[in-house]
């Protein structure tokens, strides 16, 4: 099954959705959802983990080059494709269904998905959130920023979700 | 070689985590140039394209605003004509001045991207090279200083907003003088930090806060903001709390600020320090 188009067309449209939009919305700096990272969600279960490693560096990287934060989202990615496999493994759910599917709460319910979305968003955001401000000065506030952005991220993403194309 | 092999297999995953965040880490240590890089000179273009249409149709429904304050320039400008309108004179003579004549250059610019959430935020304009935009040179709106350009294409330049955590400026205080280092720690996008103000130095609420001319980058007196009252003490010096005169989440039209005689002052200050 060639699943290619499906997957180069959520690239775009979730890079062109953060750019253009969710880059825009700029509430109280507290708030920066970073809903590009859906990408590395569902790619398929049964994806290597290296070719995982890499297309996530891909994906920040692309995001660094129009956002002016060159490497910022590469190294968040990065961290994200990393943990992604681990996060997975944690779950039983999953065995049942088709290896080459892209997870989603379609196939494994909707609590299970939240679970496993909030978390691969959360890594991301604590990369991110800190190698942006490049210290510790100022923790809280930091970890606050990564707490509210993750939540936000995660009600865009499952949103998204409800709504993408089945297959 | 065959166990080094073995191992570099099992852990490719692991490995090649490391190489890619490495990477990454490189990327992120060298952005200071990254600015003027080729890479970004084309993703530039991109996304100035995009930027500059989703500019166009944000800006109607600021019209009525931007018109307010074009008036309020206006009168502060025809203020200023009238004070410099000299008295009338008879024997007039033709003066060739090549030091006290124009130093500054304004070019005016709409800002087409910006952000004030980040820890580093930029702010991309619609002027490039093709209209003079060099790097160094100042951006400013008609309330206060707002950036440094730090990056150009053809048709697009993008500049350091004061709302960067690297961002540094020469200020100083309007009613006393006393000049001192003001820069953004990252929190509130409405204020920053004056620093190295001596203990001594009486401070009130709402003086007014004014680029030095001490960086060669803004003329001198350009208005930055106005003190809040709330100082901080540490050492010598106190760091004064600045509330800055620029709306950084309303800025559509700005002035690029070039200095004519910079590269004079530059090269002077040069021969100097190297000795």
């Amino acid at each position: 099954m060639n699943r290619l188009p499906y997957f180069l067309t959520s690239f775009v449209v979730l890079i062109l959705l953060q750019l253009l939009i969710f880059n825009n919305i700029q509430l109280s700096g507290y708030v920066n959802p970073y809903i590009y990272v859906m990408f590395i969600l569902i790619l398929p279960l049964n994806i290597p983990s290296w070719f995982l490693l890499l297309l996530s560096f891909m994906t920040g990287f692309v995001v660094d080059l129009f956002s002016g934060t060159f490497g910022v989202h590469s190294f968040a990615t990065v961290m994200a494709g990393f943990a992604r496999p681990w996060i997975l493994s944690l779950n039983v759910a999953l065995e049942a269904s088709d290896p080459g599917s892209s997870p989603s709460s379609y196939i494994s319910g909707r609590r299970w998905f939240f679970i496993y979305a909030i978390t691969v968003v959360l890594v991301h955001h604590l990369s991110l959130f800190y190698v942006e401000v490049f210290s510790f000065t100022g923790f809280f506030r930091t970890l606050l920023r990564v707490m509210f952005s993750t939540v936000v991220t995660t009600f865009f993403i499952f949103i998204f979700d409800l709504l993408r194309p089945r297959k | 070689m065959r166990s080094l092999l073995n191992f570099l297999l099992r852990f490719k995953t692991l490995i090649l985590f490391l190489v890619l965040e490495t990477v990454a880490l490189v990327m992120i240590s060298s952005s200071h140039n990254y600015h003027q890089s080729v890479a970004f000179g084309a993703a530039r273009t991109v996304s100035g394209f995009f930027a500059r249409r989703l500019e166009n149709s944000r800006s109607y429904l600021r019209l009525k605003q931007i018109n307010q304050q074009l008036v309020t320039e206006n009168l502060i400008l025809r203020r200023q004509i009238e004070e410099l309108r000299p008295i009338p004179r008879t024997d007039y003579t033709t003066v060739h001045d090549t030091v006290n004549g124009t130093s500054y250059s304004y070019l005016s610019a709409t800002v087409i991207n910006n952000s004030v959430n980040k820890q580093k935020n930029f702010i991309t304009l619609d002027r490039g090279s093709n209209h003079g935009v060099a790097t160094g040179m100042g951006v400013a709106s008609a309330e206060g200083i707002t950036g440094v350009v730090v990056g150009v294409s053809r048709n697009f330049s993008v500049a350091m907003s004061l709302l960067n955590t690297d961002f540094r400026l020469s200020a100083r205080i309007a009613s006393n003088d006393y000049f001192g280092s003001l820069a953004w720690d990252g929190k509130n996008f409405r204020y920053a930090q004056l620093s190295e103000i001596p203990h001594h130095v009486a401070v009130n609420q709402g003086d007014t806060i004014v680029s030095s001319g001490y960086s060669a980058i803004f003329p001198e007196g350009i208005v930055i903001g106005t003190l809040t009252g709330d100082m901080k003490k540490g050492g010598d010096f106190v760091t004064l709390k600045v509330q800055l005169s620029a709306d950084f989440k309303k800025l559509t039209d700005v002035y690029i600020i070039g200095n004519l005689n910079r590269a004079e002052r530059d090269t002077v200050e040069a021969e100097v320090i190297d000795e």
